[in-house]
């Protein structure tokens, strides 16, 4: 345990900590950006209010941007925006998405279904209630391949096996019939990002995905996403109510409040340079009651002189 | 800290299984542990590790099959449930839920929920509305909220409720099972400055978490619940700055944090593999 | 709930036809404006200013039959929902809480009653007590119960495992103070949408038992035993029949439009359903300001 060290002589290696800046990755079309959102506003037309107020961002393969704030900030509804997947009566109500190029305001139903799984996909919190609970998680998986790769059962046995061992999961065989009852939390997180992955996404959005499990589950979680990450040049978008859990894996942070993004920038940036109040107050949130209370002291009172 | 004075609880050596016969199986085992008033002790340990069997034996919801629970010096291990009955009444343990949202009666007014303890107890309702008042402004809750359903409340005005709700019967000892990982930033930093004032208060708390990060800022010990055992039991500083035993260094290096660098993976890996050995 | 209920459109027509059923049950014996039972030479007529709905084969005015027989239906009705009521909603309560064996015993009890073809055992039973409504009723009561037993213990199931009862129990609270604090108020919609159910079922029964001549002695008049003899002179008047299967299908579907909308507005789908209406209203005129206030999660 490096960071254990009291004197913080390991810990001041903090930047080479983050995750590194992936290598630079020729972007594969013209436009680069493999999801945009630009200015997109949301609108609760129960009380004709809007709910979103201008959410911008641009993210390239192999990329991973965050999405901080707190329940109610807007920003569960602008991952549903972005998957076309909004509740009734919500609305997008400004701006534009565009996933690899395409704007989704002039997808069709069928182009959404195509589109989704294939292009851009998704995991949330609860994974228990994303499975049947009756059938085996194995033929779940490889239905979703056979959907959307058209393999025949044997090989769409054969991916789901590889997409299972992929994800780390110890066992791939057993899990393959087992139903979710006989599985833990993390467990079935996995399984659910190896469904999302099934079809060789370019993005994938975690909404929330670690926030139920434990903390040794959530950081193989977040250690699988970052593998992901590196391996397929997956681009991702990670939202949490969590500050330090974004900050681990993504290279660009958003804060969002009460509908606005408060704060947008590199992760250091943010970390290290906030500018909006409340960015300051998450941080300050950890370093009182968090572990960095504890943590590479030196470190903070380095900090504490930047400011 | 304040941590003189006799212990408010002490357990030792508990043992608790669940099941008959065949399906019988240890949930908690040879576990011991005394907190004092004005203390806070954080009891961490991850999904099935038992830490809640640990807070339903102390509250008697659960039966322990061998070692002892002492409440105020009182021995509640073979309380009959007329027994439990009476010491819940008098409210000296209350407990805080991980939810507001399903531990407040959805139908009744938070007034309804927040006097209810003092109703059981036999507390004319005019006095008890009074009281409540005064826990509510105690937890920073505004009056007015008193008439309002669980539902017309932030999820952070619940927890307050909730905690009021806990604080109105004068406890010894309140055990709060993850009061704050449903709330956003802000009304965390609340309810833990409302815990921190109740220590110095006298109050003895156990705060039960799956993550350290969570309780470090307010637990002045820490233990270290994993497979139905103490692995670790010490003080805060001490347990996150040189963690022993490998469940509570993969617990270190797994807590998400802001700028300091957490466990490689490789170290995650190794320890991991340790555990499993 | 009632004002709730109210603000749905179904649920003002669904009060509306059956206030109008019970008014017809309270006062239609005495609106009658001929004797139900006085025969006459002037057999099956068609309407007249006389006889507004005609005669029928022994000359009896059909409209005040209708009227007369209207206090026979509906009390049979709800008859068979307050027994039902009655059978089925302690012991759904009491099974949960009165720990295994009663609830075995009362789940066993449940399944036979669901197993017995009601309208069988009720006509079984009239030969044994005595052919009469009351009787009929009764049985038919004690047999669609378990629809009261189920749809309570479901209820009550919910609520005993919910944190808010732990909570109540680490404050010392008792199992009678759990019930009439927390679980009463829980298991009384569900309750509510069984009853109104059970009266359409109620009636469809009274009106089976009296077109097959069980309950009602001959010449007191019901609405099914109209039907029946009116169905014996088809050729005749075939409009005839019409009338009375009207009042028992719009009965019978006040009832079910009630049931609905109690469930609609009880619980978090009411409020859900609420919502949407309001997201209409606002599409579809937008000019009106609406208050945010209330907006549901």
């Amino acid at each position: 345990m490096t960071r254990t060290l009291p004197d913080g002589t390991v810990t001041a290696a903090v930047p080479a900590a983050r995750p590194a800046d992936p290598p630079a990755l020729d972007p594969p079309a013209a436009q680069a950006a493999a999801l945009a959102v630009r200015d997109v506003r949301i609108r609760d037309d129960v009380n004709d209010r809007e709910i979103v107020h201008g959410v911008s961002f641009e993210l390239r393969p192999g990329r991973a941007v965050g999405i901080v704030g707190e329940s109610g900030s807007g920003k569960t509804l602008t991952c549903r925006a972005i998957l076309g997947i909004l509740p009734a009566h919500f609305a997008v109500s400004g701006g534009s998405i565009e996933i690899v190029g395409r704007d989704i305001a002039e997808l069709t139903t069928p182009q959404w279904t195509d589109l989704r799984g294939s292009t851009i996909s998704a995991v949330f919190q609860d994974p228990a209630s994303y499975l049947n609970p009756s059938i085996k998680v194995g033929a779940q998986i490889a239905e979703v391949i056979g959907v959307k790769t058209g393999l025949r059962r044997r090989a769409a046995r054969r991916r789901a096996l590889e997409l299972l061992t992929a994800v780390h999961l110890r066992d791939p065989e057993l899990v393959y019939d087992q139903y979710t009852f006989e599985l833990s939390g993390g467990m079935l997180q996995r399984i659910l990002i190896a469904t999302a992955i099934a079809a060789d996404p370019q993005v994938l959005i975690a909404d929330e995905a670690t926030t139920a499990l434990d903390v040794t589950v959530q950081a193989e979680i977040l250690d699988l996403l970052a593998d992901l990450r590196e391996r397929r040049g997956l681009a991702l978008v990670v939202v949490s109510h969590d500050l330090a859990v974004v900050a681990q894996v993504c290279d660009e942070v958003l804060v969002m409040r009460e509908g606005e993004v408060v704060e947008h920038g590199s992760t250091a940036d943010v970390l290290y340079h906030p500018r909006h109040e409340y960015t300051r107050l998450l941080i300050a949130e950890h370093e009182q009651y968090g572990l960095d209370r504890y943590l590479a002291g030196e470190q903070r009172k380095e900090l504490d002189s930047v400011h | 800290m304040s941590t003189d004075g006799r212990p408010v609880l002490e357990v030792a050596d508990l043992e608790v299984h669940y099941g008959l016969r065949r399906r019988r199986r240890r949930v908690l085992h040879g576990v011991s542990l005394s907190v004092s008033r004005g203390e806070t002790v954080g009891v961490i340990g991850e999904t099935g590790s038992g830490k809640s069997t640990f807070a339903r034996a102390v509250l008697g919801l659960v039966r322990a099959s061998g070692g002892r629970i002492l409440i105020d010096g009182e021995d509640v291990s073979r309380y009959s449930s007329r027994q439990w009955r009476a010491l819940r009444r008098r409210g000296v343990v209350q407990y805080v839920f991980q939810d507001p949202l399903r531990s407040l009666d959805p139908d009744l007014p938070v007034e309804e929920s927040l006097i209810e303890p003092l109703l059981v107890q036999g507390v004319g309702r005019k006095e008890a509305i009074e009281r409540g008042r005064g826990y509510l402004a105690r937890v920073r809750l505004d009056s007015e909220l008193f008439g309002r359903l669980p539902g017309e409340l932030s999820g952070g005005q619940r927890q307050r409720v909730a905690v009021a709700r806990a604080l109105i019967t004068e406890p010894a000892l309140i055990i709060l099972d993850e009061p704050v990982s449903a709330l956003d930033s802000a009304n965390r930093v609340g309810i833990l400055e409302i815990l921190k004032e109740l220590r110095d208060a006298g109050v003895a708390l156990i705060f039960i978490s799956h993550d350290l990060g969570s309780v470090a800022g307010v637990a002045d010990r820490v233990a270290v619940l994993y497979q139905g055992e103490f692995v670790e039991v010490g003080a805060t500083h001490a347990v996150i700055n040189t963690p022993q035993h490998p469940y509570a260094r993969l617990l270190v290096g797994s807590a998400p944090t802001l700028r300091s660098a957490a466990a490689s993976r490789a170290e995650r890996d190794a320890l991991r593999a340790l555990l499993h050995a | 709930m009632v004002r709730r209920v109210l603000a749905l459109p179904t649920g003002r027509l669904a009060v509306g036809v059956l206030s109008v059923i019970a008014l017809l049950a309270i006062l239609g014996p005495t609106l009658a404006p001929h004797n139900p039972l006085g025969t006459s030479a002037l057999t099956l007529t068609g309407p007249s200013w006389k006889h507004w709905l005609g005669t029928d084969y022994l000359g009896r005015d059909v409209f005040s039959r209708l009227l007369a027989g209207s206090r026979t239906s509906v009390l049979g009705s709800v008859e068979v929902a307050l027994i039902a009521l009655a059978v089925g909603v302690v012991p759904g309560i009491l099974s949960v809480y009165l720990g295994r064996g009663f609830e075995w015993f009362t789940l066993r009890i449940a399944d036979t009653l669901l197993a017995l073809p009601f309208l069988i055992y009720a006509v079984a039973v009239t030969a044994l007590l005595g052919n009469g409504i009351p009787q009929a009723m009764f049985t038919v009561g004690v047999l669609v119960s378990p629809l009261f037993y189920r749809v309570t213990r479901a209820a009550t199931l919910a609520v005993a495992r919910s944190q808010y009862v732990e909570a109540a129990l680490i404050s010392g609270a008792s199992i009678g103070w759990i019930a009439r604090r927390h679980v009463w108020g829980k298991v009384l919609p569900p309750v509510a949408v069984a009853l109104a159910q059970t009266i359409g079922v109620g009636f469809v029964v009274v009106s089976s038992l009296s077109f097959l001549g069980i309950g009602v002695q001959p010449p007191a008049p019901t609405w099914g035993g109209l039907l029946a003899s009116d169905l014996g002179y088809l050729s005749y008047q075939p409009w005839a029949p019409i009338v009375p299967a009207l009042l028992i299908m719009a009965t019978v579907w006040g009832s079910n439009l009630l049931a609905d909308a109690i469930r609609d507005v009880s619980g978090e789908a009411g409020r859900a359903l609420l919502n949407s209406r309001r997201a209409r209203a606002r599409r579809l005129n937008p000019a009106e300001p609406i208050p945010a206030g209330g907006a549901a999660r």
